[in-house]
């Protein structure tokens, strides 16, 4: 492997510095290792803590706090904030069209990832090529997919032309609070599974191909093959996919703020995009702080429930 | 493996499988480049033309035979090419800076023994599982008040400690073997010269994927640019470009062609990175 290359590249300009510095080296050794440490972490520690870790701080301090327009200031209200988020209609919409969306739109991106990591690591002409093709929208920056999808998604656009060719009427797509979370969902998914196929191929790569020998001398179909064999041996890559992906879902905004602000109706107003119109549309931002609390602690739950699935599959 | 091949059937039904599946692959995969192949078609003809071809579908909607670089000529002038140009400047320096910041965390993790480690690891991790997106609008407001708002410093900056990039750098760092360390010190260096001389030699395809990560992250983001670098100096590309989207006047051939050209600038850095890209990206999914 590399190391040995690098040892060598690695002496020659030592062989110098040896001669040069028998002091500073006496000097480094009394150096307490945990000074040293810090320093080669403080950069990265101040910009983990004031960037990441600080924002949540604030954003729990201030959600247990209220403007008040007769005493002038903020008052302290415990958790009056998160008790009215719960009691406000958007809210509460928004929780639920967030948790309809993350149901249907995480087993359809994980399934169809995996049938197609199946069918490009069968043997079959060009599957190379074919698959680069599906891993290639990952390039693409979400604000960017939105904007094409929403030329698409335009009642004289892409979409609507292949709807006629296959003799289907025309549809609203956006327009539409039926239609405007799952044009959302195709989106996505046509973002996120190539992404997705990625972990699986390499899972799928990983499992010894002496097994599927074993099971086709059994006479094993291809469906019992692909259920009994690689099913159980992508677990891990398929649970750490499953939670990544929730947690990815969890976050959109890019698309809902370009395409739909929401709407219509609320139809598609998914958490992210609930928490920036309180910011910034309602102005009520402690409501907004308590809503980033819930998120992350969402987020947070699943986790820790792929902590909690990761551990029990090692068991297994 | 012969013993494999007598037992899934006649050779003709293989032959058969063997065609039912590359037809099925390359259908699903054309499928999946048909809005990017649309969207640079149509990058290459007049913005007029966008809904020409449309109704119905035909040879034309998806080939062109009159292309012309006009959009990109324009694009060279407009807005839009300013906030590409910015993109490009904030991520660069992202990676450079980020990849600085984040290996010499990695290293003193991975290679310093020192008491409060197993700390400073939790907070890496902790700073990690909060997602940056959640917390964008109260750091948006510490910004507001740091008088950051609107600067190139307020772009780069939630960029640069990335809790992924320490996490697969430490992961690299933890492999190499410690007698190189003791070899290192024999020969008079100090911890940062076996940090510049030994480790970063040795870890050039981490350090790829841990910038590759750096990059992504910058260049894919949107929330945070249009929450703290909205003015016409400072506003990056994938928000120019969705602001271009809510005009009435679109001129879709320049959006097309901007559309394309954000997506080409990381696509080639991730072909040109494919294999490193693949590495971090199956590191991340073993953890």
């Amino acid at each position: 492997m590399a190391p040995s290359q690098v040892f060598d590249r690695r002496k020659t300009p030592e062989t110098t510095a040896t001669g040069q510095v028998p002091t500073t080296r006496s000097r480094r050794r009394r150096a307490s290792p945990s000074l040293i440490a810090l320093a080669f972490l403080a950069p990265a520690l101040i910009s983990l803590i004031v960037l990441r870790i600080a924002p949540a701080a604030v954003a729990l301090w201030e959600s247990l706090f209220r403007q008040s327009l007769l005493q002038g200031g903020t008052v302290f209200v415990g958790l009056g904030n998160y008790g009215d988020l719960f009691g406000n209609a958007d809210f509460t919409n928004a929780l639920l069209v967030t948790l309809v969306f993350s149901l249907i739109v995480n087993p359809l991106q994980i399934g169809a990832a995996f049938l197609l990591a199946v069918l490009y690591t069968r043997k079959a002409a060009g599957a190379k090529i074919w698959r680069s093709l599906v891993v290639l929208p990952i390039a693409v920056p979400p604000a960017v997919s939105a904007v094409v999808w929403s030329v698409i998604y335009r009642p004289d656009g892409l979409g609507n032309s292949f709807l006629a060719l296959l003799g289907l009427p025309a549809q609203p797509f956006l327009t539409s609070p039926q239609q405007s979370l799952a044009s959302i969902m195709v989106l996505l998914s046509w973002i996120g599974i190539g992404y997705w196929m990625l972990f699986l191929i390499a899972g799928i790569n990983d499992v010894p191909s002496e097994l599927y020998e074993a099971a086709s001398i059994d006479g094993a179909s291809a469906w019992r093959k692909l259920w009994s064999v690689t099913f159980p041996l992508v677990r891990r890559p398929l649970a750490f996919v499953l939670v990544a992906d929730t947690v990815s879902n969890f976050l959109i905004f890019a698309p809902v703020q370009i395409l739909t602000k929401g709407g219509p109706s609320g139809s598609s107003n998914l958490l992210m995009y609930d928490i920036y119109t309180r910011a910034y549309t309602l102005g009520d931002l402690s409501k907004a702080q308590a809503e980033v609390i819930i998120l992350v602690l969402l987020t947070l739950i699943i986790v820790a429930l792929q902590f909690r699935l990761l551990r029990s599959s090692d068991a297994a | 493996m012969s013993a494999a091949t007598a037992h899934t059937g006649t050779p003709r039904r293989r032959t058969l499988a063997y065609l039912g599946l590359s037809v099925l692959g390359a259908c699903i995969g054309l499928l999946f480049l048909l809005p990017l192949w649309w969207t640079f078609v149509n990058s290459l003809r007049p913005g007029g033309d966008t809904f020409r071809y449309l109704n119905p579908l035909q040879w034309e909607t998806f080939f062109t035979a009159t292309p012309t670089l006009s959009n990109y000529a324009a694009l060279l002038h407009s807005d839009l090419g300013l906030a590409t140009l910015n993109s490009v400047i904030v991520s660069a320096i992202t990676v450079v800076v980020g990849l600085a910041i984040c290996s010499m965390a990695a290293f003193a993790l991975a290679a310093i023994p020192f008491r409060g480690s197993g700390a400073v690891f939790i907070v890496v991790v902790v700073s990690f599982l909060i997602p940056f997106d959640a917390i964008a609008i109260p750091l948006a407001n510490l910004f507001r008040d740091w008088n950051l708002q609107n600067t190139y410093a307020g772009l780069i900056l939630p960029g640069l400690g990335n809790g992924m990039a320490i996490f697969l750098l430490r992961t690299f760092f933890l492999a190499i073997p410690k007698d190189l360390v003791e070899a290192g010190r024999l020969d008079g260096l100090g911890w940062w010269g076996i940090f510049r001389r030994i480790y970063l030699p040795l870890s050039v395809p981490s350090l790829i994927g841990a910038g590759l990560t750096l990059f992504l992250f910058q260049w894919q983001s949107y929330m945070w640019p249009l929450l703290n670098g909205t003015d016409s100096q400072h506003i990056l590309g994938p928000i120019a470009l969705s602001n271009l989207q809510g005009q009435f006047n679109v001129d879709y051939g320049v959006m097309f062609a901007g559309s394309i050209v954000l997506t080409v600038i990381p696509l080639a850095i991730i072909i040109g990175f494919q294999r490193y890209f693949i590495q971090s990206v199956s590191t991340t999914g073993l953890k």
